[in-house]
């Protein structure tokens, strides 16, 4: 599948701001099943970029602006061809639990099976495991298991934009039963980490199809998880949408969780209220690529205590943009 | 002459007397750095000590005042966070030196530059290909999991492989007379400037017996830094610019801070005189900015970028570690050093040094618990009233109990903590620091004591033959972090004689 990505992201400053300094994760990876064509990065005001590979292995691209300005948009552009991933097999073995207690996936994976930020066990997720019955899952065998973790997560959340923000701990959804992809993924990620299986965020876009039953917003970016099963290697799982991570999937950025690989992320001088706007189209290539008609507007971030007449040379943290 | 003899043994029975209370009645005698067993002075301290006898009690009293007169018109404070006084205070300071034999320096000397260099090459093999984890020589969770640790940090260059370039490890004397290594200071480790300034007070209190004594000198270290520093600097660069970097006034250290650039002859600035503009690093002068080379971080890793670390920093500047990433700029000491002196990473030293040099340690190790292994950790619990208990993650004797000098209510208090969160500790058993003669209130006791030398590595690592010697000023005390309430004293290295012949 030949798909077309813009992303468009805009912060506004109610005044000028100075010494902006970003950081992006924006480029689609280079990966099985999936080829980079193009990629074009946009920044206004102009800066240079640069970038370098962060642990995990994810393209990071970054910039400053150090003079006064009330107005910075980012537009990402990509091009990539995707190809379904091969059929699963219907089940594997039980063997499966041992070989994931083998040495070698607890060293190399180390960092995905370990609670970091978002991801750590709590007593709501203690409680929705118990309400679920979700450790009964693990009587069959890791393949089953993630399969109807996958749906079950999909019943038991709504999906419902608004409800949580980009740094909200995975309670809220718990206790909402409603959020974004990005409260799934985290959710999922948590419970299959508790069961050693190793598990990683992956931040990207889908190309949504409703008629295939899909129900996150295709103006946001999207995220899911990709578990590690020795014999698969890593398997992706789409708990907003109830699907595994197929060709109408574009992964830029995996990590231990959101804050690891966020789309944007940035500091800036200077005391000003700022708006963050993002836009995701994705299009099949070689039909029209139109752009955005209107940006979403993202909740504003309260910010105690900014006003107070600190020392100007704090740095604020920019908003960042949940992923939905 | 004759009084002041008495009055020195009868001190010295005292501190006996002292050591024999009854809670620490099992451990044995504590070593007096001046006098072996049967109370005799110590050749290297035979000269200091016949100087001493011919002073009366109002001669030490009146070069006691100069000393501290001099460190007040110097300025040389620091700060205790929490007490209610004045923010700063001027360090006690004890006018007599603490003197180390040539011979015993030697052995310190060479067990300090094999430690670090073996620390050094354990970050460089964790932050590359983890060859030591996978050995299974250290627990991999230990390492990965630290709170120190610094993804960040993986396969990034580092000249010479030198991540520690400032290193100040504590030593302390066991009962045997053999030195042994407490604790690896690794990331922002203070205190050099109280080792410069003892040494420019003692010179004005004893000039004679300093100048008969053939003390190694020190006066070095500030350009012996500077070197360092600038020896981590890429070759292109050939006349690297260096600054200190300080969180500001209300730290403890900032006299250091201070002390040290100026004698560096070097810009000393804050997280807001730094700007990142494309990937270099900037200083704002009255001139316009100016590069930066070499960046002498005193402010520890989770502040020094709040693009990558800590977000809501005001005390670094955003776009540092990419700019560091990017080889623009060199951090020292680098950041992520943290995890080679955890204290639970510690008790893996002596392995550590084996596994990468093939040799043993030249100075031991403290005997560890790690309260993270079931076994240790119930001998621990049942045994608190022994024990020193420390936070692995805690420093500057932050968060520790000493058993045999606490409370039924501080015990149950740590039993609890433990049980609750026992990675989180180690315990050690209690160890008699040396004794040193002090001067307390006009009168010589003796006080437990340790060492702080100061080691540099860059392109190659320098041992500085001189060191802060820390002490408890509280009689029995064995607590001598500043923080605390200690003090300090100059430390004299003898000149080995067979090294003058020529």
């Amino acid at each position: 599948m030949l798909l077309a990505v813009r992303h468009s992201t805009r912060y506004q400053y109610d005044e000028p701001v100075r010494e902006s300094v970003m950081e992006l994760w924006m480029q689609p990876q280079k990966r099985t099943h999936q080829r980079l064509i193009s990629f074009e990065l946009e920044i206004d005001p102009a800066a240079q970029l640069f970038s370098y590979a962060d642990t995990f292995g994810n393209a990071v691209y970054h910039f400053d602006i150090p003079q006064p300005h009330d107005k910075l948009t980012i537009t990402a552009r990509s091009a990539v061809e995707t190809e379904p991933p091969p059929a699963l097999p219907t089940q594997l073995d039980r063997g499966e639990w041992d070989r994931l207690k083998s040495d070698f996936v607890r060293g190399e994976h180390f960092d995905y099976l370990h609670p970091h930020g978002f991801t750590g066990p709590t007593e709501s997720l203690a409680k929705f495991i118990a309400e679920r019955k979700l450790e009964e899952l693990r009587v069959r065998d890791p393949l089953s298991a993630m399969r109807d973790l996958n749906s079950i997560l999909y019943q038991a959340f709504a999906y419902e934009a608004g409800v949580t923000r980009a740094d909200s701990p995975i309670d809220h959804v718990l206790k909402a039963r409603k959020g974004v992809c990005q409260d799934f993924a985290h959710v999922m990620i948590a419970i299959c980490r508790g069961w050693g299986i190793p598990a990683r965020y992956v931040s990207g876009y889908l190309f949504t199809d409703r008629k295939a039953g899909d129900r996150s917003d295709p103006d946001a970016t999207h995220a899911w998880v990709e578990v590690f099963l020795p014999s698969l290697r890593w398997v992706g799982f789409d708990p907003t949408n109830n699907i595994l991570a197929a060709e109408r999937h574009i992964a830029c950025a995996v990590g231990r969780d959101y804050s690891d690989v966020p789309p944007s992320r940035g500091v800036y001088k200077g005391e000003a209220e700022s708006e963050l706007a993002v836009g995701v189209t994705v299009r099949k290539a070689r039909a029209a690529v139109s752009e955005p008609e209107f940006l979403r507007i993202s909740q504003p971030a309260p910010r105690p205590g900014q006003r107070r007449s600190q020392y100007s040379g704090l740095a604020y943290d920019q908003q960042r943009q949940q992923q939905q | 002459m004759v009084k002041g003899t008495s009055r020195v043994e009868l001190q010295a029975a005292k501190t006996e007397a002292a050591g024999r209370a009854p809670v620490v009645a099992a451990t044995p005698l504590p070593y007096d750095e001046m006098r072996d067993a049967a109370g005799k002075v110590r050749p290297h301290y035979a000269a200091l000590a016949e100087r001493i006898d011919t002073l009366s009690s109002d001669e030490l009293a009146e070069r006691q005042k100069t000393l501290e007169r001099f460190f007040l018109l110097q300025g040389i404070t620091f700060t205790v966070y929490g007490a209610e006084s004045s923010t700063e205070r001027i360090i006690p300071t004890d006018l007599l030196p603490r003197i180390i034999a040539a011979e015993e320096w030697k052995t310190i000397d060479a067990g300090l530059t094999q430690r670090l260099r073996a620390l050094n090459m354990f970050l460089a093999d964790i932050y590359s290909g983890q060859q030591i984890l996978m050995d299974g020589v250290v627990p991999r969770d230990l390492v990965l999991n630290a709170p120190s640790y610094r993804r960040e940090m993986q396969n990034l260059y580092v000249p010479h492989q030198a991540y520690a370039n400032v290193c100040g490890s504590d030593l302390i004397r066991q009962p045997d007379g053999k030195f042994a290594v407490l604790e690896d200071n690794l990331r922002v480790p203070s205190g050099v400037s109280y080792m410069l300034a003892n040494r420019e007070a003692s010179k004005r209190v004893f000039p004679g017996t300093f100048r008969g004594a053939g003390v190694r000198p020190i006066d070095r270290y500030p350009d012996l830094l500077l070197t360092t520093l600038k020896s981590m600097a890429a070759d292109w660069r050939p006349n690297p610019q260096v600054v200190v970097l300080t969180p500001g006034v209300y730290n403890s250290a900032y006299f250091e801070h201070a002390y040290l650039a100026r004698l560096m002859g070097v810009p000393l600035v804050e997280g807001r005189d730094l700007v990142v503009h494309d990937n270099m690093v900037y200083m704002r002068t009255t001139t316009g900015l100016r590069r930066i080379d070499i960046i002498y971080r005193r402010v520890d890793d989770d502040f020094i970028d709040p693009l990558t670390f800590r977000r809501d920093s005001g005390l670094g500047s955003a776009g540092l570690f990419n700019a560091y990433r990017a080889g623009n700029v060199v951090i020292c000491n680098a950041p992520g050093t943290g995890v080679a002196d955890d204290k639970a990473v510690y008790a893996y030293v002596p392995e550590i040094i084996r596994y990468y040099l093939g040799e043993d340690a030249i100075l031991p190790n403290i005997e560890t618990f790690l309260c993270r292994e079931p076994a240790q950790l119930s001998h621990v619990l049942a045994n608190l009233d022994k024990f020193v208990v420390k936070a692995v993650g805690a420093s500057g004797g932050y968060g520790m109990l000493v058993g045999p000098h606490s409370t039924k209510a501080q015990q149950d208090e740590f039993a609890a903590a433990l049980t609750a969160d026992p990675e989180n500790y180690i315990a050690q058993p209690t160890i008699q620091l040396s004794t040193g003669p002090c001067l307390i209130e006009h009168e010589i006791d003796s006080r437990h004591v340790d060492l702080r030398p100061f080691i540099l590595c860059g392109e190659k690592i320098v041992v500085t033959p001189g060191a802060l010697t820390r002490v408890a000023l509280r009689k029995g005390s064995l607590v001598v972090n500043s923080s605390q309430g200690g003090g300090s004293k100059d430390t004299w290295v003898l000149t080995d004689k067979k090294d003058l012949q020529p």
